[in-house]
């Protein structure tokens, strides 16, 4: 009887040994500096703490698979919502996980992990903005974190709008989009504008409800687009006056994801295409800007090389298996596509 | 005379016991009555040895006696070790636990409280792990359906079905009372006394009271493989404060002739430990439920035969959920949800002839959802209601060595809200076939087969709840079920006292999917029905025991399930549901004294429709000591448990990790 249980011992211990064997084993190469390609911030999905950084290299066209882990040895944590390259280092803004990741914008390899704490309740941050050696990082607590990049240091927490999404610098300030998302479907319609010199809100906007993306043309005008509230108020398209901050028109406008580059603005639309748009005139170019019949399941993301004039296009699949990403040449033309990790959900082009 | 009497009721409730058994195995049963009647002083209680298998569906069982071998607390804990279970435990003692069955998703399963359906219209699922084992007498899991075709319509609608039946009480004139005092207690700063009263009025009326009280603080270590931390760190807000009480009144004239009452009530207050999230391990949400019913049965058989079983229901859940630091501009989410049910169910049952029975039985049930939210966190909400009307024409065909069933099932759902649309009104019918056939004269070799369509309407929630337009027009997801086995089951006079050997294929096939899909907006749910799943897969199990040997006694159970489950919009296997699992129970007693060990094996899973997204297998191994001796004339129980014996650090759940190695100690006297 002894003998038997014994064995029995024996047995479960080796199942447990071979089943905990099983992980798979992480393999942590030397980090190679990357020279040109972009980054691609995949959101995981909330609560799965499965957020990832690809990187996609076009001098070998090959795409690097969760870089930061690779590099740290540690997860970003859980949703990802923006990246952006600033002199030599990246930002990596992490929304539950409640961290701004700041690494070596070539090897991925961190230099701090800035905490957005209030207390211990985490300031949930989604956007990022530079200006003058400070990086500007709108959180859902309602609060822009003003971040000394040299020291990476938080030297002050300005107070704005309900659950800011995007932020953009424009004429010495900052322009906040208060989106009130967890309000849903009471959100806020309203943009907060900074001075940057003073630290402090000088104006607050009404545009739209649920203003999502902040886009500046360099030229005077800060353009706001409101999402509306998936019922009865749809997406929006507000134009500011960067001089005298007023709201020069409000124009309904079927579209998401917008990215403003010089004074063109791409947009996805609702059937899901690529929408163009001509800031000056306030006209759209093209309904479809893929023109090769390209068919992108659900674009998430864009992101534009105003140097070259390529298009890149997320796409989230069905928001729960691995994403893409396509590269189209500025005539919509696909120039190639890669696979990348869950949502990929914003774009960081690395420029020599 | 009087004593006679009382040992013919008590053969009767011995009957009930091991009723099932009863139906189908006769000529054993019978002798067993007899030998039973006659020990009934000395051993009080003794159930049918040989394990029900030979059941016309698959069949599963655990009774009381079993709960401290297997270290089970809930009734979660109980039913892990069948095959084709598979648990989704977010971990620790307040942590949710839903079980799904054969790769169907957790609401296509029912779960009976002494032959009514616990129904949640709201959420579908129902958490096992807030159903603590006091007061319960034995737990089936049936797929398919119950055995006995004189039931609600309800318990016909389910893909598989979990029965959890109330302790009956056995009590003569001359010690007309019972009383069960425990304490479980261990791990995780938990406490559980318990306290059960039976109580013989008289010949024919008897009553049940149960009460317990659990209190846990619910923390414990983990290890977090993703944040590159080298040290343990705390599952905090795991803290757990609950009661439950309940009464069973009975009246019991025969096995044919009865008629219960059970009221129930069970306040909880629970932290919800968030997921576990790199760099932020704040976790301040709150749960508390508060649900209480009122069920009655009654059962009468006229001289004739003609059955009729009536069941009544009425129950009110009420949930509240607070998340203070969700970072909208009211302060947090406070929403406070409540569903009330009526339920009425009436059977009749009639044997045509001897080997001919047939029933119907017509259920109604009106389900109402309320919510309220102080700080007004929840928006467009609906307030629906949900008629349903079950009706289902059963028959029971016995010839020669051939045992056939068909169930005809006919649902109508209606909805009604306050602020909205309603979806269109659902009318279905789902027919089921099921055959056994015993090849040889001796009836331990049985072959088995079955075939059984079965739908489930989206819950409340997943049709209204944070609908932009307020309603989302989701269609019921169908399944169709099929089996094909056999049940082996042999009683020895030698060295082994039984072996039973279970092995069923599977294939079942799920259209029309319900699923929820994030969005953009992740604060509004998305739930849409789409694709379809096969899963195919075999369910084997065995079981035997020794005769008792100069003192020595032993057991071993194994159950294994192989699932290939093919999700067809990806081609992936379906999230949560492993290929492997295998469950292995083996026990060692030496006179008063039991060692047991229970191992639970799952290889791995994907937890999300992606082949990356794997959750490693594990492999978790409790171990139980028990003694089970006499304190002058009281009989009472001690047992020692070490849970997760190896330490292993997992998650069923992704981001949810399970505690490491724990100890529950449980202590129970009968006086």
């Amino acid at each position: 009887m002894k003998n038997f249980k014994q064995s029995i011992f024996t047995a479960a211990a080796a199942l447990t040994l071979i089943l905990s064997s099983c992980h798979k084993d992480k393999v942590n190469p030397k980090p190679t500096p990357v020279t040109d390609g972009f980054y691609i911030l995949n959101q995981g999905l909330f609560n799965d703490n499965n957020s990832s950084l690809s990187f996609y290299t076009y001098s070998n066209k090959t795409v690097t698979a969760d870089i930061f882990n690779a590099a740290n040895d540690r997860g970003l944590g859980d949703t990802g919502n923006d990246v952006e390259i600033y002199g030599s280092k990246m930002y990596i803004v992490v929304n539950v996980s409640s961290t701004l990741e700041v690494v070596d914008a070539k090897t991925a390899k961190s230099v701090k992990r800035i905490q957005l704490f209030d207390g211990a309740t985490a300031r949930e941050p989604r956007d990022v903005a530079f200006y003058k050696g400070n990086a500007y990082v709108s959180s859902y607590d309602g609060t822009v974190a003003v971040i000394d990049t040299a020291t990476l240091g938080v030297t002050k927490y300005i107070p704005v709008g309900r659950n800011p999404e995007q932020l953009a610098v424009a004429n010495g300030k900052l322009y906040v989009a208060n989106s009130g998302g967890l309000d849903y479907p009471n959100y806020d319609k309203t943009v907060s504008v900074i001075d940057l010199a003073t630290g402090t809100v000088t104006k607050t906007l009404t545009v739209k409800d649920n203003p999502q993306n902040v886009g500046t043309d360099g030229n005077g005008h800060v353009y706001v687009l409101s999402a509306g509230n998936y019922n009865d108020v749809g997406p929006s398209l507000a134009v500011i006056d960067d001089t005298n901050d007023t709201v020069t028109s409000q124009t309904d406008f079927d579209g998401s994801g917008m990215v403003v580059q010089g004074t063109t603005a791409y947009f996805i639309t609702s059937t899901n295409a690529i929408k163009v748009f001509d800031l000056k005139t306030m006209t759209g170019v093209t309904s479809n800007f893929v023109s090769d019949g390209t068919a992108i399941t659900t674009p998430y993301a864009l992101a534009v090389d105003g140097s070259t004039g390529e298009v890149f296009v997320t796409d989230a699949k069905d928001y729960t298996s691995a994403g893409a990403v396509y590269a189209f040449d500025k005539n919509g033309k696909k120039e190639y596509s890669i696979n990348v990790g869950i949502n990929p959900g914003k774009i960081a082009l690395l420029k020599q | 005379m009087k004593i006679k009497a009382a040992l013919s009721i008590c053969a009767q409730c011995i009957t009930g016991i091991v009723w099932l058994g009863l139906v189908f195995v006769p000529q054993y049963v019978s002798a067993q009555k007899t030998d039973t009647a006659k020990k009934l002083k000395e051993v009080k209680i003794k159930e049918n040895p040989v394990p029900l298998v030979q059941t016309i569906a698959p069949a599963q069982q655990v009774s009381a006696n079993s709960f401290d071998q297997l270290g089970a607390v809930n009734v979660a804990d109980a039913v892990r070790n069948f095959s084709g279970v598979n648990i989704k435990d977010y971990g620790g003692i307040g942590g949710l636990k839903t079980v799904s069955v054969r790769g169907l998703g957790a609401d296509h399963l029912a779960v009976l409280y002494d032959g009514v359906a616990i129904n949640d219209a709201e959420n579908g699922q129902i958490d096992l792990g807030k159903y603590n084992l006091n007061g319960i007498g034995q737990i089936t899991l049936y797929n398919a359906q119950p055995e006995n075709i004189l039931s609600p319509a309800r318990s016909f609608a389910s893909a598989s079905v979990i029965a959890i039946d109330p302790v009956q009480p056995h009590l003569s004139p001359e010690k007309p009372y019972k009383i069960v005092l425990g304490v479980n207690g261990g791990s995780f700063g938990f406490v559980n006394p318990y306290l059960q009263w039976q109580q013989r009025i008289s010949d024919r009326w008897s009553y049940v009271l149960n009460g317990y009280l659990e209190s846990a603080n619910g923390r414990y270590k983990f290890k977090n493989t993703e944040d590159g931390s080298d040290t343990l760190q705390n599952r905090i807000n795991g803290d757990v404060r609950d009661q439950r009480i309940d009464g069973s009144l009975y009246w019991f004239k025969n096995d044919s002739n009865k008629f219960s009452l059970h009221i129930n009530y069970y306040n909880s207050n629970r932290g919800l430990p968030a997921a576990i999230i790199n760099y932020n391990s704040f976790s301040d949400e709150r749960l508390w439920n508060r649900d209480a019913f009122v069920q009655a049965s009654y059962l009468h058989t006229w001289s004739n035969g003609l059955q009729l079983l009536l069941n009544t229901k009425l129950s009110r859940e009420y949930t509240r959920y607070n998340d203070p630091s969700y970072l909208n501009g009211t302060g947090g989410i406070d929403s406070r949800y409540t569903q009330r049910e009526a339920y009425q169910s009436v059977a009749l049952g009639y044997h045509i002839t001897s080997n001919l029975q047939v029933s119907y039985a017509g259920d109604v049930a009106i389900a109402a959802e309320g919510a309220a939210s102080p700080n007004n966190s929840i928006s467009n909400y609906a307030f629906p209601s949900r008629f349903t009307f079950q009706e289902v024409l059963a028959s029971k065909l016995t010839v020669g060595r051939w045992r056939f069933e068909g169930d005809l099932l006919h649902s109508y759902v209606n909805e009604w809200v306050k602020i909205g649309a309603v979806p269109p009104k659902q009318n279905a019918l789902s027919p089921t076939l099921l055959a056994t056939f015993q090849p040889f004269a001796k009836p331990d070799l049985q072959l088995r087969a079955f075939y059984k369509d079965v739908f489930r309407e989206p819950t409340l929630d997943e049709q209204y709840l944070f609908a932009p337009s307020g309603k989302r027009d989701i269609k019921p997801e169908f399944a169709k079920q099929f089996d094909f086995g056999l049940a082996y089951r042999k009683a020895f006079d030698s060295f082994l006292e039984y072996l039973t050997l279970t092995a069923d294929g599977f294939y079942n096939k799920v259209t029309n999917k319900i699923i929820d899909l994030p969005q953009k907006n992740p604060d509004i749910p998305s739930v849409i029905n789409l694709g379809s799943a096969n899963i195919s897969g075999v369910d084997i199990g065995i079981k035997t025991q020794t005769r008792q040997s100069s003192g020595w006694k032993g057991s071993l159970s194994a159950n294994y399930t192989y699932q290939h489950t093919v999700d067809k919009v990806h081609e992936l296997q379906i999230p949560y549901v492993p290929a492997n699992t295998l469950a292995l129970n083996a026990g060692v007693e030496y006179k008063s004294f039991g060692v047991y060990y229970n191992q639970v094996v799952s290889s791995s899973r994907l937890y999300l429709e992606d082949a990356n997204s794997v959750l490693d297998g594990y492999a978790e191994g409790d171990l139980a000591l028990v003694y089970k001796g006499v304190i002058s004339t009281k009989a009472i129980t001690f047992s020692a448990h070490i849970n997760n014996l190896f330490n292993q650090q997992y998650a069923i759940v992704r981001s949810f990790p399970m505690p490491g190695r724990s100890y529950l100690f449980s202590f129970q006297i009968n006086i």
